[in-house]
């Protein structure tokens, strides 16, 4: 009779096989990726759904009776501004210390919080 | 039909000015100084803004009555506040 199971020691050595504290260049480093794409792509996109920016952007496309045009620019601003406030964070990040940021950047969330509660209750 | 690149300079400007400073910005740079993946952060951030201002365009106010702005708001403000969170917590520290 033939012996099926998997050995456990098999088992194990997958386990074992990543490191404890790898930083970058990893498999998991890379799933991070797609954790901070998706964790921003979503908190943004319901922060700016009805925001003035889209009111704005609706408002001239209106006015002017040409949506991709009007796309087009709105596009190349909205990426601008992002590229920006990537790199003024990025700049940031080489002045201040770890902690510090971490401190500076959970307040700012919690201030766009707090607005995004103030933009409900004043609805 | 000519062009218009009247009408691009008049989106572009509105927009900028309209979203400097703004919540999308601040939050790029509160989540693009911290994590080690910048590009991410400005991929999600701006492909985010280009959807949402394609939806305003596309759709007009429409967006307003598919979904209700307080809802779609509160989900954001607890994202934030969850990620707010998270960077404050003591002992949170270097996890992405």
């Amino acid at each position: 009779m033939k012996d099926s199971s998997v050995p456990l020691s098999n088992l194990n050595s997958a386990d074992t096989a990543a490191p404890e504290h790898s930083k970058q260049k990893t498999p998991r480093a890379k799933a991070n990726f797609w954790g901070v794409f998706l964790s921003t792509f979503v908190t943004i996109f319901l922060a700016e759904l009805g925001d003035k920016t889209q009111v704005a952007t609706l408002l001239i496309s209106a006015e002017s009776h040409k949506p991709l045009t009007v796309f087009i620019g709105a596009a190349l601003a909205l990426i601008s501004t992002s590229l920006a406030g990537v790199l003024i964070g990025q700049w940031l990040a080489r002045r201040v210390s770890a902690e510090t940021l971490d401190t500076l950047a959970g307040i700012l969330l919690l201030i766009i919080s707090v607005g995004l509660v103030g933009e409900i209750v004043g609805l | 039909m000519p062009f218009d690149w009247n009408l691009v300079g008049v989106s572009v400007i509105t927009v900028f000015v309209s979203e400097l400073g703004d919540k999308s910005q601040i939050a790029a740079i509160a989540l693009g100084g911290r994590t080690s993946y910048p590009k991410a952060v400005f991929l999600g951030n701006a492909s985010t803004l280009v959807l949402a201002s394609f939806l305003g365009v596309l759709l007009g106010e429409g967006t307003a009555q598919i979904l209700p702005a307080q809802i779609v708001k509160g989900i954001a403000a607890i994202g934030f506040a969850l990620m707010a969170i998270r960077l404050l917590w003591p002992n949170a520290e270097s996890n992405g």
